[in-house]
Formats: C-alpha cells, structure tokens, sequence
C-alpha cells in the first residue's frame, strides 16, 4: 500500500458507519423483541419492508416525506404488536420451536404479499435528505455524502429516543422489568402482555425507519432486507442478544469492516467480504459465547 | 376388549403385529407407486425421499441432541458439489462419489462442530447461519474448482447395468429405488443411533449438559461427532440432488433450503423416528401445490402468501408436528406399554408390579 490516504479513510469510515447504522437499526429490533420475549423475530426484515413500500406508495400519492415515515412507522407498530398478539404468543405456550416455524411463514407470506400488492419489479424511493451530485460536505478534506451524515443522524436519533424511553418512563421500566424477570414483573402488576406487544411494535416501528432509510440506496425489491437482515442479526448477536448498547455498536462495526474489506483488501474479492465478516464474527463469538455486551446467565443445576 | 384406548404391552406379539402390518401398508403403498407412477410423480417423491434423509440427519441434532444448525444446506451443496466434481473432472462414476461426499461431509461437520463446544442456542444458530450464508459465495470465488455461477451441468446417472432398468428412460425410476433404499439405511443407521450408548448420551446432553457431564458423557466427543454424522446425512441427501437434477449451482444451497430443512422437521414433528419422512412428504407437497395454486392464478406471490399462511395454521393446529398430532390420537385408542425390565425378582412378581397406566411409553411433548 502506499502513502496512507487520509480522506479516502475518512470518507470510507463515513460509508461504512452509514451502512452500520442501518444494521444497527435493524439489530436494535431484534434486541428489543428478544429482551422482552426471548425470540428472535426471523420476520422483522419483511415487517419493515412492507413499511418502506408503504411510505413509497404515500409519497406517491404526494404526501409529505415525514408524514410519510411517521405513518410507515405507525404500521410497523402495529404490525408487531399484532403478530405478538395473534401469532406469536398462542404457539409460544405449546412450543418454542413452533414460534420459529410461525415466524418464517409470517417471512414467508409477507416477502410474497409484497409481490401480491407491488408487484415483483425493483422500485426507485426517493432519498429523505438531500442527494444530487453536489449535497457533500468536506470533512478533514474528504467529501462526505450529507445522504450518510443524515442516516447516521436518524439512527443517533432513535437510539436516544429509545433511551429515554426505557430509563426514563414507566412503561419502559416495565419493559426493563419484564426483560429481568417476567413473572415476578407479573406479580408487582405489570401487564406484561401488554409490555410485549409494545416491545414487538417498537421494534416494527425501528424496522420501518430503518428499511425507509436504507430504500434509497438500495432499490426497493423483495429481496431488499434479505442481506441486512442477516448482518443485523449477526449484530444483535455479536453484541449480546439482550443488549441495545451491543447492538449499535457491533451494527456500526460491522458496517465499518464491511466497508473497509471492500476498500482496503482489495485483494480478498467481493465474493469473500460476506466469508471474512462471518469469520471475524465467528472468532469474536468463540472468544466470547455470550457476545460482546451480553450478560452471562448463571443457570442453577 | 370395547373400552379405549387398548392397552399392548411393547414388544409383545400385538405390539410387533401391528409393527408389521404398519410397516407393510407403508412399503406396499411406496411399492405401488414406484411400479405403476410415471416419471414426474416418481420425481416428486424421490425429491421426498432426499429431503428426508437430509432432514432425518438434522433431526438427530437439532431434535436430540439439542443443537441448533441453520447451516445444513452447506453441508448438502458440499455434497452435491463432491458428487459433481468428482463426476465432471476425474471422471468418477457417480454411484461411487456418494462415499467421498459423505466422508468430506463428515469431516466438515465436526469441523464445524467445534465452535459448538462453546456455543448455546442462538449464538450457535448464529455461527452455522455463518457458514449457510458464506457457501454460495465461497462457490463463486473458487470457480475454478466449482464452475462459479454457472455451476456444473449434465450430471446424469444412467442406471447400471445390474439393475432392471435400462438407458436413459429409466433414470427417473432409478433414482427414486436408490433414494428409497438409502433413505431406509439413514433411518435404520439414526434409529440404531438412538438406541445406542451414544444415543443415550446425546439425549442427556440435550436435556441438561451439566448433568450429562457429571454422569461421565463427553460432551466433546458427543456433540462433534452428531455434527459429523448429521453433516454426513445432509452431503449424502445433496449428492443424490445432484444426481437427480442432473446440475448443481451456487443458487440451490442458500439459506433459504437450510430453513426448508427446519421447517420440514417440525412439520413433521421434532425429535421423532417417523417425522423428517412425514415431514418432508408434507413439505413437498405442500410447497409444490402452493406453487401450482399460484401460478394457475396467475399472480405473482399468491402462492408463496399461501404457504407462509399453512405453515402458520399447522403450527397453531399441531405445534408438536404431524406426527405429534398422531401421537395424541392414536393414544386414545391405543396405548403402548413399556417393555418390562427383568429384573432379579421372580418373573410373575415384576408383571404385577408394572402397573398398567403408570407409563404410556410415549413421551409427552
């Protein structure tokens, strides 16, 4: 390699940290649904993406971009808490794989309810922040994409929104409270019924901003949230699946090793970039079974 | 004998005759087909047959030894790339690579199986999803070896010549018998398995580690080598895919035929001898039809929203699987005994002392 170059740097860090940030999102809503109830959502991806489409058929239809978010986000909520409500929590009881089963045929039928409603061509979504050739910002000398900065934005945003919420209103100590302990969370008067469809829509909610965010970028298609969900998932779970914080860091991580394989190792080929990060994360895990922020459960013999 | 269930004791000469008559109506069922369906019916259940054998490898871990792998359609494309290599570039005859498929299979399961060592429940989903989403691009970067995107064509097994079928014609039927025949090896190996000392073990682990370890099971040993035998089944049921489509391309092993392969074992019905069968002919079918559905409305997804919803219903209706489901019905007409132990006593006091409705020999889900 020759002289170390300092933009290029900046600039891919930006690109890299951009791209986390979405893994981040998603990864947050795994979290959130796997603190309150121990699952991992397999259709979360799907969820979000029917959210994306919708807001690109509202913007369609001329509504406002962030009347258009916002009720994107709206139907993310509700798309959770309602499978939690109908789907999830009548087979939860019977068997645990069940729930699993359940959640790849919600992956299932909404990544072809996609194709019944919208058809199966790619579509173009219009980018929330301003994205001509000349919207750049220089920093330490690099260009930098104002698209990026405002992802990254959106997704600092949301992560402190969400903390106020868990640290500093009753239903999101209800929710750290069911997260420690469901039953004893039941027995002080929590109706943890309701904390887990919250805690299901919330994550639907984060999902939709996330896949509206990452839409322009990539071409709205059914196969959109296919690879981030797989790296959001590695997030979450790198991160320790029941910690937020390990979330967006390991999301962000990711994003930053991803774009610095595909800059700086150019030598290992794009068909390696998904191995190599797999095999970074598999070594992290091997050092660490519990991730990198996880608690470590002490299970009584 | 008018009041239900009926009580048999197992391994007495009822038990044993309603096990032939039940194994009977099966191969007289699977016999009639493979004499008198033509080629795309025969296809259809020969592509049962090797999800079956696949599914009855993930079976013996997920189901008993308690090891969660979102990895196996790896383990199938090695296979089925084995078969194909060997075939295509040294000229093998492909009846031959099904031995090395399933040795480098093995090998690489309990490669695999290390971080496992390690590793609980979705952490180590995590880390066999690693290997199910690295396959098909590690098959992109080695083309030289693997034919890259385009994969390797024109694979055929043409039936030899000892058997009754002749040319090219016959290569349907061909491979539907030699499924068939090795589908019932896999299961006589898994359920002999089960029975052994290793079974026994893998059990224990599944249903508490510490307490397996304290009774002297290696846990090492136990969960390596379930992963290498496991991994063995899937690179056998992906060599016979091979061989049956005739092509193999980086495209047939993503992830999505991994959760095929979970999806099929608990529709069937985890953790059960007859499941992955069960479930992997459910599967098919349902998949199949779903398709037809679709396509014969003529709009996109339709058949995929139907699937996605069955899968859901069966899952609220029998969330034990099919063969759960029959489980529970066949007990209320029939009830199997446990074997009695002999013990040191005299044989007609340990009759007495197993009382009748203490023990339905079924586990419970």
């Amino acid at each position: 390699m020759l002289a170390f170059a300092t933009d290029l740097f900046i600039q891919r860090s930006f690109d890299g940290l951009a791209k986390g940030s979405i893994y981040a999102l998603l990864a947050l809503a795994l979290v959130v649904v796997f603190r309150g109830s121990g699952q991992l959502n397999f259709a979360q991806g799907e969820m979000a993406l029917v959210c994306a489409y919708f807001a690109q058929t509202l913007t369609l239809t001329g509504f406002p971009v962030a009347l258009a978010i916002g009720s994107a986000a709206v139907l993310g909520f509700a798309m959770g808490a309602g499978a939690e409500r109908f789907l999830i929590r009548p087979v939860e009881k019977k068997s645990p794989i069940a729930v699993v089963v359940v959640a790849v045929g919600l992956f299932l039928g909404l990544n072809n309810l996609i194709a019944v409603i919208w058809g199966v061509d790619a579509r173009r979504m219009p980018s929330v922040f301003p994205n001509k050739a000349e919207d750049f910002v220089r920093i330490g000398g690099a260009a930098v994409r104002i698209e990026r900065l405002g992802i990254i934005a959106v997704m600092l945003l949301l992560v402190a929104m969400l903390w106020v919420l868990f640290n500093r209103t009753r239903i999101g100590l209800a929710m750290r409270a069911v997260a420690n302990n469901q039953p004893s969370s039941q027995l002080v008067g929590i109706r943890v019924g309701w904390v887990l469809a919250i805690g299901w829509g919330l994550a639907g909610a984060i999902g939709a901003v996330g896949a509206r965010m990452l839409a322009p970028q990539a071409s709205l298609s059914g196969a959109m949230m296919f690879g981030p969900f797989i790296f959001a998932a590695a997030a979450a779970t790198v991160g320790g699946l029941d910690s937020p914080v390990g979330a967006v860091v390991a999301g962000l991580a990711l994003g930053l090793i991803d774009a610095y394989i595909v800059g700086y190792f150019t030598w290992i080929g794009g068909d390696l970039v998904l191995p190599v990060t797999f095999g970074i994360i598999l070594l992290v895990l091997v050092l660490k079974p519990s991730g990198l922020f996880g608690s470590t459960r002490v299970e009584r013999v | 004998m008018a009041t239900f269930p009926i009580s048999i004791q197992r391994g007495s000469s009822q038990h044993r005759a309603f096990q032939i008559i039940g194994f009977a109506l099966v191969g007289a069922l699977l016999l009639r087909a493979g004499l008198t369906w033509n080629n795309a019916g025969l296809g259809k259940l020969t592509d049962v047959f090797i999800i079956a054998i696949a599914v009855t490898g993930l079976n013996l871990l997920v189901g008993f030894t308690g090891q969660i792998s979102i990895g196996h359609s790896a383990f199938f494309g090695i296979g089925a790339y084995t078969t194909a290599i060997l075939v295509k570039t040294y000229g093998w005859t492909p009846g031959w690579t099904l031995i090395p498929a399933v040795v480098v299979c093995f090998i690489v399961g309990v490669i695999v199986g290390v971080p496992a060592l390690r590793l609980k429940g979705l952490y180590l989903a995590l880390v066999t999803l690693a290997l199910g989403v690295a396959f098909p691009n590690l098959l992109n970067r080695y083309d030289g070896l693997t034919g890259g995107p385009l994969g390797i064509k024109s694979l055929r097994y043409l039936p030899p010549d000892w058997t009754p079928f002749e040319g090219r014609k016959d290569t349907a039927k061909w491979m539907f018998w030699l499924s068939l025949a090795l589908l019932i090896v896999v299961a006589i190996v898994a359920s002999n398995l089960l029975r052994s000392r290793m079974g026994r073990a893998m059990v224990a682990v599944r249903d508490n580690e510490t307490a397996a370890a304290v009774m002297g099971v290696n846990r090492a040993l136990v969960k390596t080598v379930v992963f290498g035998i496991s991994a063995a089944m899937a690179g056998l049921a992906g060599s016979l895919f091979a061989l049956k489509l005739t092509l193999v391309d980086p495209m047939l092993f993503t992830l999505v035929l991994s959760i095929e392969f979970l999806v099929a074992m608990v529709i069937g019905g985890i953790a059960s001898t007859w499941g992955p069968f069960v479930g992997a002919f459910v599967f098919v079918y349902l998949r199949d039809n779903a398709k037809s559905f679709g396509e014969a409305r003529n709009i996109d997804g339709i058949g995929g929203v139907a699937f996605g919803a069955l899968l859901i219903v069966l899952m609220f209706a029998a969330s034990g699987g099919l063969v759960g489901l029959a489980r529970q019905m066949k007990a209320k007409v029939v009830r199997v005994l446990p074997k009695v132990p002999i013990l040191s006593a005299p044989a007609s006091d340990t009759v007495e002392s197993a009382e009748p409705g203490t023990g339905s020999s079924e586990p419970q889900p």
